[in-house]
């Protein structure tokens, strides 16, 4: 009864156009984790239920659901929860107008503060830009004097709340970090989707800035038409986070490996004390079961005892939820970037050197992935030179190369130094001197590399940010003086 | 100071010609406080096809544009000022005058400084709406500085203008509002208008927050300000900044 919001995440039908193409331009300087979904949908709901008798039965229930691409969670749950109660009281003129306000809305350019009316208020909000700092704020600082002061400024567009999310299940916040870094299924049960939702994207954002590659479901129901795949016992659970309420699940999923329970948030200073235990999945039998996390993983890890007190201390002292929540998500941060930061290390000495790149041999490609000699480099520079954390590192490494999220970091990274390779070859190929060079050779060899500064210029389109225009230009005025210096037949032979 | 002044000495209840003098030692000395850092937001309001979203092209962008075209919802606008030589932000609500929108108003109204209710200077029966619209719009708003601004002054004889004056200064002054006679076609009295209505809320919210915070402290050296600086460029008006478009 009265209003309820949370989201969920759909796939999109098989066969339709991935992306919104004015995505693109986004997608391209935007945080990984930000990133426009291709083959899914977010829908944001406001539903409100309440006593009417005045309808035949006897109650008024309505959702407003907002669908986007769009990963802005906290954007959008305040957008909704500014339109729905207008729409409920004010029927569809309300919409109309709220469309038209959004309709106004500037494009999403990462780095940008955007001013965003609706309704009578305006919405103040920056998009992260994949160049920031992930510690500290410094650049926020540089943005303000762009900004137009605003009536609500939002603090961020896509955070959630991870402190509150996992109030009742504190103890086990690093358990649940590796569970998510390594893709395990997961599954989340409250008894409101509004909890479920938090916790899942809560999940997600405690591997950031790596991006969580496994499909999630924030509110999954058994509407869903994954419904089947996903509970059938004929196969290990697939690897995804799911967020559910409603108690069937409780047994569907019984057989589930990491069951997470929690009650419903009660006011902070008042909740009941966390629960420190792990407890067998297979005792989650009944109902009324106790929150916790259901579990027989042993985590690779071993506890930071550290960020518990710090939090707990901060919990007696009254210390605002903002601040818990922004001390949680920096050790996370931390954890994650400690993590990384050897797999970085090690992807840049796959890099080929400068010296090796020649205007006249093929750009050179970066060397394979090597996991055993990626390892060897763990012993003396892996995590714990970042992290007082003690544990098997190497072995979260090597469960961490079986997940889809080492798979979506290790093409991601491969596609921007091939990118750069090839930007840098395109530039030694421009300063050199061409016309000299074709002077003794052979028309094959001539016409060969006509056809390889033809590919360049393809690729300086197709990739127009990041190719320097001088370039370009060396290379068109290269490829006239080459073409013009063949003989006549040739040449109209080139030019077709 | 010739941009803050009404459009005639009977058209307006605010007598206020000029800013506050405190107003302009608290700018002179750079104590303004987070004025500058505040939205005055302004409403406009009326009859269908009065001429209101004109009346903001004229002002934002200097254009008009003959076609008419409805507003759905509301339109949004935001300009930047200098007054005083500190940096003050206008937003505006430019409201459909449709029917259907009316029930979606208020809360597009609401914390409104400034109420601008618009009436076509050639149509009686937009006047005669004009308290209704003033009376909705202020409800929700938050003790706005009121305007009555008659549009389409182009379209008018001045015989058949005189006429409409006198009305439209009664009606001003039941409201307690101020009158101003536009036309988004030809420009007149636009930039004035607006002007006026960003130098009183700003002279307003100025003398608010310094009343609130009374700072015997800053006394000092106060009677070195010149408060007779004559200025002739009290406003230079920024570069045309939609942040929405």
């Amino acid at each position: 009864m009265g209003d309820t919001q949370f989201h969920f995440r759909i796939r999109q039908c098989p066969g339709r156009k991935p992306t919104v193409k004015a995505h693109n331009a986004y997608n391209r300087d935007c945080p990984i984790t930000l990133q426009s979904e291709s083959a899914y949908y977010y829908g944001f709901v406001y539903f409100r239920q309440t006593k009417d008798r005045t309808i035949r039965r006897g109650y008024f229930q309505k959702s407003v659901v907002l669908v986007t691409k769009l990963p802005f969670v906290a954007l959008f749950s305040q957008l909704v929860s500014i339109i729905a109660p207008e729409y409920f009281d004010n029927g569809e003129p309300s919409l109309e107008a709220a469309c038209h306000d959004i309709d106004q809305w500037p494009d999403p350019i990462p780095g940008d503060t955007l001013n965003l009316p609706i309704m009578g208020t305006v919405i103040q909000v920056r998009v992260p830009c994949r160049s920031d700092r992930l510690v500290g704020g410094v650049q926020a600082k540089s943005q303000e004097r762009h900004t137009i002061p605003a009536h609500s400024v939002l603090p961020t567009l896509h955070e959630v709340d991870i402190y509150s999310a996992f109030h009742s299940i504190l103890p086990h916040v690093q358990l649940l970090w590796e569970l998510v870094l390594i893709g395990e299924p997961v599954v989340v049960m409250a008894a409101s989707p509004s909890v479920t939702c938090n916790c899942v994207q809560a999940l997600i954002n405690m591997i950031t800035p790596l991006k969580y590659c496994n499909d999630f479901r924030p509110y999954f129901t058994i509407h869903d038409s994954e419904f089947k795949e996903f509970t059938t016992r004929t196969q290990a659970p697939p690897p995804v986070i799911l967020g559910v309420t409603n108690p069937f699940f409780a047994k569907t999923l019984q057989h589930w490996p990491h069951i997470i329970r929690i009650g419903e948030m009660g006011g902070l200073g008042t909740s009941p004390k966390p629960l420190n235990k792990l407890k067998k999945a297979a005792s989650l039998k009944t109902l009324d079961s106790k929150p916790g996390v259901y579990t027989q993983y042993k985590s690779f890890l071993a506890k930071d005892k550290m960020i518990l007190k710090r939090l707990m201390k901060g919990s007696q002292s009254k210390r605002p939820v903002e601040a818990q929540n922004a001390i949680l998500r920096r050790h996370f941060l931390e954890l994650t970037q400690s993590f990384m930061i050897p797999l970085e290390r090690y992807m840049a000495s796959l890099m080929p050197l400068q010296r090796n790149i020649s205007p006249h041999k093929g750009a050179p490609l970066l060397r394979q992935f090597d996991p055993e000699e990626f390892l060897q480099t763990v012993e003396h520079s892996g995590p714990q030179l970042t992290s007082g954390i003690k544990g098997d590192w190497e072995a979260l490494y090597r469960r961490f190369f079986r997940s889809p999220n080492f798979e979506g970091w290790y093409y991601q990274r491969q596609r921007e130094v091939n990118q750069k390779l090839q930007v840098l070859h395109m530039e030694a190929l421009s300063n050199s001197n061409l016309v000299e060079w074709i002077r003794d050779k052979e028309e094959v060899e001539i016409v060969d590399l006509i056809l390889r500064i033809k590919e360049k210029l393809k690729f300086a389109i197709n990739n127009h940010t990041v190719v320097q225009q001088e370039s370009v230009m060396k290379l068109q005025k290269h490829l006239e003086n080459i073409v013009s210096a063949l003989p006549d037949d040739l040449q109209t032979v080139i030019k077709t | 100071m010739e941009n803050s002044k009404p459009y005639c000495p009977g058209a307006s209840p605010y007598n206020k010609i000029n800013f506050h003098p405190k107003v302009k030692a608290a700018c002179a000395e750079n104590r303004t406080g987070r004025v500058g850092l505040k939205i005055c937001k302004a409403v406009i309001v009326g009859d269908v096809s009065v001429g209101k979203t004109c009346l903001v092209n004229r002002f934002c962008n200097d254009v008009f544009n003959r076609d008419y075209k409805a507003t759905i919802g509301v339109d949004f606008e935001v300009e930047k000022f200098q007054v005083l030589s500190i940096p003050f932000t206008l937003q505006i609500w430019d409201t459909a005058g449709q029917e259907r929108f009316k029930c979606i108003a208020a809360s597009y109204y609401r914390g409104a400084n400034i109420v601008i209710v618009a009436f076509d200077l050639s149509d009686e029966q937009s006047l005669h709406n004009a308290p209704k619209w003033m009376m909705e719009a202020s409800e929700n708003a938050d003790s706005p500085i009121k305007f009555l601004v008659g549009m389409k002054r182009d379209l008018l004889s001045e015989a058949a203008y005189t006429e409409i004056e006198t009305r439209a200064m009664a009606v001003a002054s039941t409201l307690g509002a101020e009158y101003w006679p536009t036309s988004s076609k030809t420009g007149q009295y636009v930039q004035e208008f607006f002007f006026r209505a960003v130098a009183m809320v700003f002279d307003t919210n100025l003398i608010r927050e310094l009343d609130a915070s009374t700072v015997p402290a800053k006394q000092i050296g106060s009677g070195m300000i010149q408060v007779q600086r004559e200025n002739s460029q009290l406003y230079e008006k920024k570069k045309k900044s939609q942040c929405c478009k």
